[in-house]
C-alpha cells in the first residue's frame, strides 16, 4: 500500500471515529453525501465528470466561543480521493464585536454569481463555472474582525498568505490555453511555461488586508470596501525568441511566465426594494491592473503579433440588478461592464466588455419540485452558457437534480470567449443528493 | 338592606351584561375584525414552529423553525432560523413589518451555502411559506382595511360564541375572492377561516387546534390548514412559547442572520 493510500485510509478512520464518537460530546453535525454524473453532448458520449461527494460540517458553541470544521472528500473513477478542509475556524464573540480565525469563506458584494467586490476567497474553477457556489468560493486562512453599531458595522480582514484562484488542468476538459497562428505556413510558435514567480511567497510584506463598512436599513442595504490585494488573474509576462534554425526556417519561442501582482481597490455595494423590485447594483475601481497588450515581431519578411507586452491601466467592474416576481414565478437579471480607462488599442482585452445574466425560478407542488434556468450571455462576443435545471425532492433531505451545460459559441471562440471556448463540452447531468 | 344591597349589584351587572352584549351585538364586520387585528399578545414572543406537510396519499415532511418577534412600536420585527429539513439548515429569514400601512415589509433571507445576507422583495406575499398550505399574507398581518368586511352572523362553534364575518377584498389580483372567519367573541382570536379562491370556489380552511394562555394572553399555538382543491394539509404546532421574556434588538440583525442560532 502506498503511502499517500495509507494517509487516506487514516483520514477515512479519524471522520468514522469522530462521527461515531463525538455527537455526545454536544457537536453538531450537518453536511451531504452527492452523487454527480454528467455527459458529453457530443458523438463520442464522454462522460464528462463522475464524482461522489462527502462534505461534512463539524460545530459547536459555548458561551462566547464557537468552532466549525468543514472537511470534504470528492472521489473521482481512477483517481486518488481528494480530501480537504474548505473551513476550520475558531469564533470568539463580544457584546460588539467578533473575531473569526482560521480557514474561511469570505463573501462580500451582492451580485449573483458574477465576482466584482467579492474578492478574497479565490475561487476553484476546475470546473469552469459549474460548481455549486459553496464549492467554488475556497477557504482562506485569515484574520476577520466585525465591529457593530447599530445596523451597520465595519469588517476588517487581514489575509496573511495570498492563494490565488485554482484554474482548470491545461489538459483537462475545462483547461485553456492560448493558441498563436503563425502567418508562415508550417511554423507554429513553440510555447514555454515557466511557473517560477507564479507562487506569491508568504510573508507578513505579501499579506492582503481589505476592510468594509456596510450598513442595513429599511431604505438601503450598502457596503463600501477597500483592498491591498494581489491581482487574481496572473499577468502573462512572454519572453518571444524569433530564433532561425540551421535552414533557415523561423522557430519562434514564447517562454510565458505568469506572475500576480499588487492591485489596489475600493468599491461598494447596494440593495433596495423599490416598489417590489429588488435593485442591486456593484462596483469596484482597481488602480494599476495589467493588461496583455499585442506586439509585432519581425519573422523574416512577415510580421507575427504575440500578446507578450504588458501595460498598467485603472480599470471598472460594475453591475447594475432587478429581482422581481411574476406570481410566484422569481425572475432576476444583472447588466455587467468592464471598462479600461485611458484605453490602448494594443490591449488585447475590449475596452468595454458588456456581459448579462438571467434567472427565472419557480415551484411547483408544494415545492418539492423547483424549475429554473440560469444564464450568462457575453454581449460584446455573442456566447453564452445556458444552464436549465429541474429539482426534486424525493424526501426531506433527499433531492434529485437533472440539468444541463449548454454554450453557444460567439462570434470568436479562441481562448479568449469565456463561454464559446467550450462549445464542445455541452452535458447533460444528473445529482443526486443527501442531506443531514 | 343587605338583601336590596346585593339585588342592586345583581340588576347592576346583569344590566352592564345586557348593555355590553348589546354593544357587541352592533359590532360591525369591520370592527369585530378590528379587535381580532388589536388583541394584545405581548410585545415580544419566541417558540419553535413546527409545520408538517402532509400530501394526498398521507407521506408527512417536517419543517421546524426557531422564530423570535418584538414590537418596537411602530416597526414589528420577526426573525426566523430554519432547522429542518437538512438541506434548509442554518437558513435565516428576517422581516421588519410597519404599522405605516403604505409602506411595504422589508425582508433579508441569509443563505449559507451563499454567505449572504439578500433583501428580497415583500411582493411575494402569495407565494406560499416553505411548500406549506399557508401563505406568507396567512401568517402575516393583512391589513384590515384591505377587505370589506361583513358580520354575516353569530353562532356557536365547539362550544364557542362566535361571530361570522366575511372579508371580500378589495384587490382583484388578490388570490383570495373571499375568506369567511369564525371569531369567538370577546377572545378576538379565530376559530376557524375558509378560504375562497380568484373564482370564488372554496380553497382551504384554517382550523384552530391549540390556544393557550400564556402570560395572561391567548396564544395560538396550534392550527390546521387543509387544501381541499390540492388535497394537502399543514399542521402547525407552536412550542416552547415565550411572551416578554426579553429578547434583544439586536437579535434582529444581520449579524445574527450570519451567526445563526
Amino acid at each position: 500500500m502506498s503511502k499517500k493510500n495509507k494517509k487516506i485510509r487514516l483520514l477515512l478512520i479519524l471522520f468514522l471515529f469522530i462521527a461515531i464518537n463525538l455527537p455526545a460530546q454536544g457537536l453538531q453535525f450537518s453536511g451531504y453525501a452527492r452523487s454527480y454524473t454528467g455527459i458529453l453532448l457530443n458523438d463520442a458520449s464522454e462522460f464528462s465528470i463522475l464524482q461522489n461527494t462527502f462534505n461534512l460540517n463539524i460545530e459547536d458553541s459555548r458561551g462566547n466561543v464557537a468552532f466549525k470544521v468543514n472537511p470534504y472528500i470528492y472521489h473521482y473513477t481512477n483517481e486518488d480521493l481528494q480530501i480537504g478542509l474548505r473551513e476550520a475556524y475558531v469564533d470568539i464573540f463580544f457584546d460588539n464585536m467578533d473575531l473569526r480565525l482560521g480557514k474561511q469563506q469570505i463573501i462580500w458584494g451582492k451580485a449573483d454569481g458574477v465576482f466584482i467586490t467579492d474578492i478574497i476567497s479565490p475561487k476553484n474553477l476546475s470546473e469552469f463555472l459549474l460548481r455549486d457556489f459553496e464549492e467554488i468560493r475556497m477557504g482562506i486562512t485569515a484574520l476577520k474582525a466585525d465591529y457593530y453599531f447599530g445596523n451597520s458595522g465595519i469588517e476588517l480582514v487581514w489575509v496573511p498568505a495570498f492563494t490565488p484562484t485554482q484554474l482548470a488542468e491545461e489538459t483537462s476538459l475545462w483547461g485553456r490555453s492560448p493558441k498563436f497562428e503563425s502567418p508562415i505556413p508550417g511554423v507554429s510558435p513553440t510555447l514555454i511555461y515557466d511557473y517560477s514567480q507564479k507562487a506569491v511567497p508568504a510573508s507578513l510584506e505579501n499579506s492582503e488586508a481589505f476592510v468594509k463598512f456596510s450598513g442595513v436599513s429599511s431604505f438601503i442595504d450598502y457596503e463600501l470596501m477597500g483592498g491591498y490585494i494581489y491581482d487574481d488573474d496572473p499577468s502573462m509576462h512572454v519572453n518571444v525568441d524569433m530564433s532561425v534554425d540551421s535552414n533557415g526556417v523561423p522557430q519562434p519561442a514564447l517562454t510565458l511566465t505568469p506572475q500576480h501582482h499588487r492591485l489596489s481597490l475600493v468599491g461598494g455595494s447596494t440593495s433596495m426594494d423599490i416598489m417590489g423590485y429588488v435593485v442591486r447594483s456593484e462596483l469596484a475601481y482597481y488602480s494599476g491592473k495589467n493588461f496583455q497588450v499585442n506586439e509585432t515581431f519581425q519573422l523574416g519578411p512577415m510580421g507575427m503579433t504575440f500578446p507578450s507586452g504588458l501595460e498598467e491601466k485603472d480599470y471598472l467592474h460594475y453591475l447594475i440588478g432587478l429581482d422581481f416576481s411574476l406570481g410566484s414565478t422569481k425572475l432576476s437579471t444583472q447588466f455587467i461592464q468592464e471598462y479600461v480607462l485611458d484605453y490602448d488599442e494594443s490591449i488585447i482585452q475590449e475596452e468595454v466588455s458588456n456581459m448579462s445574466t438571467f434567472l427565472i425560478n419557480r415551484m411547483f407542488h408544494n415545492d418539492l419540485l423547483t424549475v429554473q434556468l440560469f444564464s450568462y450571455y457575453d454581449i460584446t462576443n455573442e456566447d453564452a452558457l445556458i444552464q436549465p435545471s429541474v429539482t426534486y425532492d424525493l424526501a426531506d433531505g433527499f433531492e434529485i437534480v437533472s440539468g444541463a451545460n449548454i454554450f453557444l459559441p460567439g462570434i470568436n471562440n479562441d481562448y479568449l470567449a469565456y463561454f464559446g471556448y467550450y462549445d464542445n463540452n455541452d452535458m447533460l447531468y444528473l445529482k443526486l443528493k443527501y442531506s443531514f | 338592606m343587605k338583601t336590596s344591597t346585593r339585588l342592586m349589584i345583581v340588576l347592576g351587572v346583569l344590566m352592564i351584561s345586557s348593555m355590553s352584549l348589546t354593544a357587541q351585538a352592533k359590532l360591525s364586520g369591520t370592527e369585530i375584525m378590528q379587535k381580532v387585528s388589536d388583541r394584545a399578545d405581548g410585545d415580544e414572543m419566541e417558540g419553535t414552529l413546527t409545520m408538517t406537510l402532509i400530501n394526498s396519499q398521507g407521506s408527512e415532511r417536517i419543517r421546524e423553525i426557531k422564530q423570535y418577534i418584538k414590537d418596537f412600536g411602530t416597526i414589528e420585527k420577526k426573525i426566523m432560523f430554519f432547522i429542518r429539513p437538512a438541506d434548509v439548515k442554518n437558513t435565516s429569514f428576517m422581516n421588519w413589518s410597519y404599522d405605516d400601512e403604505t409602506k411595504a415589509d422589508d425582508q433579508w433571507i441569509y443563505l449559507p451555502a451563499l454567505k449572504k445576507v439578500k433583501r428580497i422583495s415583500s411582493d411575494s406575499s402569495g407565494d406560499y411559506f416553505m411548500g406549506s398550505d399557508f401563505t406568507y399574507d396567512d401568517l402575516g398581518d393583512r391589513k384590515v382595511k384591505d377587505d370589506t368586511h361583513t358580520l354575516l352572523r353569530t353562532e356557536t362553534l365547539e362550544g364557542l360564541e362566535c361571530y361570522v364575518v366575511e372579508s371580500v377584498t378589495k384587490n382583484d389580483d388578490y388570490m383570495y375572492s373571499k375568506t369567511v372567519t369564525w371569531v369567538v367573541k370577546d377572545r378576538w382570536y379565530g376559530l376557524k377561516k375558509e378560504f375562497y379562491d380568484e373564482d370564488e370556489d372554496y380553497l382551504k380552511s384554517l382550523t384552530l387546534k391549540n390556544v393557550e394562555q400564556i402570560n395572561g394572553f391567548w396564544i395560538i399555538t396550534g392550527t390546521e390548514m387543509k387544501n381541499t382543491q390540492k388535497n394537502h394539509t399543514t399542521r402547525m404546532e407552536f412550542k416552547g412559547v415565550k411572551i416578554d421574556a426579553g429578547i434583544n434588538e439586536s437579535n434582529f440583525s444581520e449579524r445574527m442572520m450570519k451567526r445563526g442560532l
